[in-house]
């Protein structure tokens, strides 16, 4: 806790600060950490949280006891997560009558409660610690390492951690020049979509003529299925604001910004918190740690706009006007925010300077490959046993993601294919999964790394429908400015709507490709012209079923309805006569004792008897 | 009348009057009113010596700005891809059976009004439906009804479908 | 100076020139529909594209506003050029398919007929290019029309949608369509000028003398408010259509007492 009036005037002093909190964590014997991330909060972990503080409060006993509410783990299929110390327990699925249960047996008496602990769904083997569940240990935890560990609205656990020493190392001993060629030398790419040399933009912007220059944070993270970004601004908000703060010093910039979604309340409110924390204690503002360098935040909401993803179109959005992306032909870092020198960075890649100024760009470059150094988050969500955030070194394979770390298909299935990079990316199918992920070997693939979501598919799911689930969202999100991306992403949905009603006709796919060009070509922005990646990548490695809808007006995977038909199985058919009843058009024959029919040349295809079967005897085929 | 004047003297002041802080301007002013009316909006363009049409534009071009009062409750929808994928485009069809409303509408009696979000970055517990604040996971069409079904009335909800009657 | 290479033409340009000043320089012609000169913005159209030298690739680039900063080599009649320009032109043209304007620009290009159905309605024949919001804003300072929602609902609007109160009935968003979507209305009954699609209407100055309509009332005002000066002459002028005005100049000689001196032009 910080006590009101401290103030660090000097590196020495945020030094010795810090010093003073670790030295006294010794005090608390015992910790309890419940994640308040949006996952477990919307499972009610809060709760739990103000359960515990309580318990800790009344206890008689004469240990200390710690409460604390953490952020994100990344694991919030399992939420809500609660961690005791000592030991490091991990558990999982915790709901409020397990509180009292908790603290008597884990917390004060040490054992562990079986039901809690995770479960690997392979083995049935149970984890006590984090480390011994596959999805946390294959990971390697640099950006999200405070995560669950440390009091996201407490700059002093930041501090104690060694929040701030990047900060302080920079200010004392490295020329703005020294902190560019630091990051140069990591080889730190843009961790947002673009994947752009991080020193290369830095130091453009650091070269560029003119005034004020301004930095900008960018956590509007708009990916479905991406949520990395909400968990670092939720689970360690400082960690921004010091890449931040160390970007600003590097190019020369005493103003900066961190625009966030507006569908991120609890990331505005931490990082809201971490910037008033960092003021008072004189890390943000004037002649920070006695620096001579001042630099102050303000945060932007978004409004509701994928498109203020990017990055012009996010400082049109600063500048009080609608979201629409301008022409690049001049970098933002030569004239961006007010025709000003700008520079955008995502909120993952300024979490990643902190970590490089303290150890080292050679420590970076260690993991990695060739030209992917470091670390990604993903969001590994979909059909998977194991949803949730992993940060990996780039370079590991997509199976081992997929198999190790997500622990297989749910349900039995199969896997089908991988979507990465968001509606900008495309879909990587099995043959593919031994791919290494990094930025060029994901692009060589016909998808992207894009802000990292991984979205798994299985068998059930129609190519065709997806690709036309991402051009209908995009159509939706296009900002309307320029002819190929409005008219283009117009025709291209009408055509996939055809097919996936089964009026496909011959060349629609010959016309979509035609459109794909196009829009790569002529369109104004990234958003329009990666929009057929979606389209493209799924024509490309799942051509048979385009085929499937426009030829045979049939949809493989089931999903397109009127392109399947419905069948009875005479065996799981108890004959109850509910569907016989239900059939809007009497297709369904059948008596007493008697399996049940569906007339193929009746049926409508509407499916309402396979919504009604209490047995599940109605199948698709 | 009056009234109107003095929020938006205080919202423009609380950002130094900066033209770039518009949309922070409107969100504040959404907040408060639950919308942004008309008069309102006039009155921030007049102030801020902006021209009125790029207030307009600005409030009708990103999704969260509301021209229209709302009703008294909120109901989000996610319709990111992993909810997509578990079903959420059937339960928004069956919110908008049920209460005859579209997405980005409200309910004739002002019940609620219903919004589809395309992804509130909680992707693990997806199908995942927001009700005025409150996050609900593994949704299904039956519970999503369900939920909406028990939300209570609000006071004003039958008179103002009594005037939209008259009107 | 920098030098641009366009189709294989050698034009000096000004630094930050754009490659469509090279061009017009070079004397090749480029179609452009949201390009103004007298406008700032542009570059949203995309009927303009040419290819970019780029050594080991090219890239696809907007000819209206991109700036030459050194010397670079562009491509107008490449094949990819050009099927890009196509590919815009027929999008276009699936959206505003009544436009004559827009036809007669496709034809030049070489371009007949569009492989793509109408699916857009938001604004029918509206190219959505902005000139007239801008015109409206930059040129003549009243900003009354802008665009509203986006994507494919975009429009062209004034606030609200109702008639504009800042509108003056001046036409210059009419004068600059590019498609020929906005029509000036004069309606007689009514003494009002409007604009449609966005429904404004502005009072016309009618002549004193033989009632015929002639200006919007605002536009006069407006025109005179500029001068720095005041005579009476201009405000009884301006309330005279020009036929009468004509009438009353040539009354005004013949009534005139001024000796007629013989000149002999030697």
């Amino acid at each position: 806790m910080i006590s009101a009036g401290t103030k660090l005037t000097s590196p020495a002093d945020l030094e010795s600060f810090a010093k003073k909190l670790r030295s006294s964590e010794d005090k608390a014997s015992r910790s309890v950490r419940v994640c308040i991330g949006t996952g477990c909060a919307a499972k009610g972990s809060r709760r739990l949280y103000e359960l515990f503080v309580e318990a800790a409060e009344q206890s008689a006993q004469d240990v200390t006891i710690e409460a604390k509410h953490v952020g994100c783990h990344g694991f919030c299929e399992r939420g809500p997560i609660v961690v005791i110390q000592p030991g490091d327990i991990f558990y999982q699925s915790v709901e409020e009558p397990d509180v009292p249960e908790i603290f008597r047996e884990t917390i004060l008496g040490g054992r562990v409660i079986q039901r809690l602990l995770y479960e690997d769904p392979s083995t049935g083997k149970k984890a006590k610690k984090a480390e011994q569940i596959p999805f946390y240990n294959v990971q390697h935890r640099i950006v999200l390492a405070n995560n669950g560990i440390i009091d996201p609205t407490q700059i002093s656990d930041y501090i104690k951690i060694g929040g701030y020493a990047a900060l302080a190392k920079v200010l004392t001993s490295m020329t703005p020049d020294q902190v560019i060629e630091e990051i140069t030398k990591s080889g730190l790419r843009g961790r947002g979509g673009g994947g752009f040399p991080t020193g290369l933009k830095w130091r453009a912007a650091r070269d560029a003529n003119g005034g004020p220059k301004y930095v900008i944070a960018n956590g509007d993270e708009g990916d479905p299925g991406a949520f990395m970004d909400r968990s670092l601004m939720e689970g360690s908000p400082s960690s921004v604001i010091e890449g931040l703060t160390i970007c600003a010093y590097a190019i020369g910039s005493s103003q900066g910004y961190i625009y966030v979604r507006n569908e991120y309340p609890l990331a505005v409110k931490h990082l809201s918190l971490a910037i008033d924390s960092a003021r008072e204690v004189g890390l943000l503002g004037n002649d920070i740690l006695d620096s001579g360098f001042t630099f102050d935040i303000t945060i932007n909401r978004g409004a509701g706009a994928f498109v203020c993803g990017e990055e012009t179109a996010l400082m049109a959005s600063l500048e009080g006007s609608t979201g629409e992306p301008r022409p690049k032909y001049i970098l933002p870092v030569e004239r961006g925010l007010w025709s000003k020198p700008s520079i955008i960075n995502n909120v993952e890649t300024l979490a990643n300077v902190p970590p490089i100024i303290v150890n080292g760009a050679d420590w970076f470059t260690s993991l990695g490959t060739d030209k992917s150094k470091g670390t990604k988050i993903f969001s590994l969500v979909g059909k998977i046993k194991n949803t949730g955030l992993v940060e990996v070194p780039m370079g590991i394979s997509l199976r081992r993601i997929i198999d190790e770390i997500g622990g297989g298909i749910r349900d039995g299935k199969k896997f089908k294919a991988v979507q990465t990079g968001g509606p900008s990316g495309g879909c990587i199918p099995a043959e593919q999964l031994d791919a290494r992920v990094d930025f060029e070997e994901l692009t060589k693939l016909g998808s992207m790394m894009g802000s990292g979501g991984m979205i798994v598919m299985d068998e059930d799911t129609c190519m065709v429908r997806l690709a036309k689930y991402f051009t209908d969202f995009l159509q939706k999100e296009s900002c309307g400015k320029c002819t190929p991306c409005r008219e283009g992403l117009a025709q291209m949905l009408y055509i996939l709507d055809r097919i996936t009603d089964g009026e496909g006709q011959v060349g629609d796919v010959q016309r979509l490709e035609e459109l794909a060009e196009l829009l790569e070509g002529t369109a104004l922005c990234a958003l329009g012209k990666t929009a057929a990646n979606p389209v493209l990548s799924t024509i490309r490695y799942f051509h048979d079923e385009y085929d499937a809808h426009i030829l045979q007006k049939r949809c493989p995977a089931k999903e397109c309805r009127g392109l399947f038909r419905y069948e009875i199985d005479a065996e799981a058919c108890k004959a109850c006569g509910i569907c016989l009843k239900e059939c809007p058009v009497g297709a369904i024959t059948g008596e007493k004792e008697v399996p049940h029919v569906i007339d193929q040349d009746k049926c409508t295809l509407c499916g309402t008897c396979w919504d009604k079967c209490p047995f599940t005897a109605v199948k698709k085929v | 009348m009056g009234q109107e004047i003095q929020l938006i003297e205080q919202i423009v002041d609380r950002y130094d009057s900066e033209v770039g802080m518009l949309i922070p301007m409107m969100q504040d002013l959404q907040a408060k009113c639950g919308y942004l009316p008309t008069e309102h909006i006039r009155t921030l363009a007049k102030t801020l010596n902006v021209p009125l049409s790029r207030l307009y534009s600005v409030a009708t071009f990103y999704s969260s700005f509301r021209l229209a009062p709302k009703g008294a409750h909120e109901v989000t929808l996610c319709m990111g891809t992993v909810c997509y994928l578990k079903g959420a485009p059937n339960i928004s069809e069956a919110i908008c059976k049920e209460f005859r409303v579209e997405p980005g509408g409200t309910t004739r009696d002002r019940l609620f009004s219903f919004q589809a979000f395309n992804c509130v970055g909680a992707c693990a517990l997806a199908p995942v439906m927001i009700v005025d604040g409150k996050y609900y996971d593994a949704v299904t069409p039956q519970s999503a009804l369900e939920i909406i079904h028990e939300l209570s009335p609000a006071d004003e909800t039958v008179d103002a479908a009594k005037k939209e009657d008259s009107a | 100076m920098p030098t641009v290479t366009i189709d294989g033409c050698k034009v000096e340009v000004e630094r930050g020139a754009t490659v469509l000043d090279a061009a017009k320089k070079a004397g090749i012609w480029l179609p452009t529909l949201c390009y103004h000169p007298a406008i700032s913005t542009g570059g949203s159209c995309r009927i303009c594209m040419v290819e970019l030298d780029r050594g080991d690739w090219r890239q696809l680039i907007t000819a209206c506003n991109y700036p030459v900063r050194q010397d670079i080599i562009v491509y107008v009649s490449s094949e990819r050029a050009q099927n890009a320009r196509r590919g815009v032109m027929e999008l276009l043209l699936a959206r505003s398919p009544e436009s004559e304007e827009l036809k007669a620009l496709a034809e030049r290009m070489g371009v007949k007929d569009t492989r793509y159905p109408t699916v857009t309605e938001s604004q029918r024949n509206c190219i959505l290019c902005g000139l007239c919001v801008q015109v409206c804003e930059e040129i003549i300072g009243k900003a009354a029309i802008s665009f509203a929602s986006r994507g494919v609902d975009k429009t062209v609007a004034a606030p609200f949608r109702q008639p504009s109160e800042d509108c003056i009935g001046c036409g210059a968003c009419a004068a600059v369509c590019p498609v020929g979507t906005i029509k000036v209305r004069i309606h007689k009954d009514t003494q009002e000028v409007e604009i449609s699609p966005f429904k404004s209407r502005a009072k016309l100055l009618v002549c004193k003398e033989c009632g015929e309509p002639i200006v919007s009332a605002q536009v006069a005002e407006q025109a005179l408010n500029r001068l720095d000066f005041d005579i009476e002459e201009f405000r009884e002028l301006i309330q005279l259509c020009p036929k009468c005005r004509q009438r009353k100049t040539v009354a005004s000689f013949e009534t005139a007492n001024l000796k007629l001196n013989n000149m002999a032009y030697k």
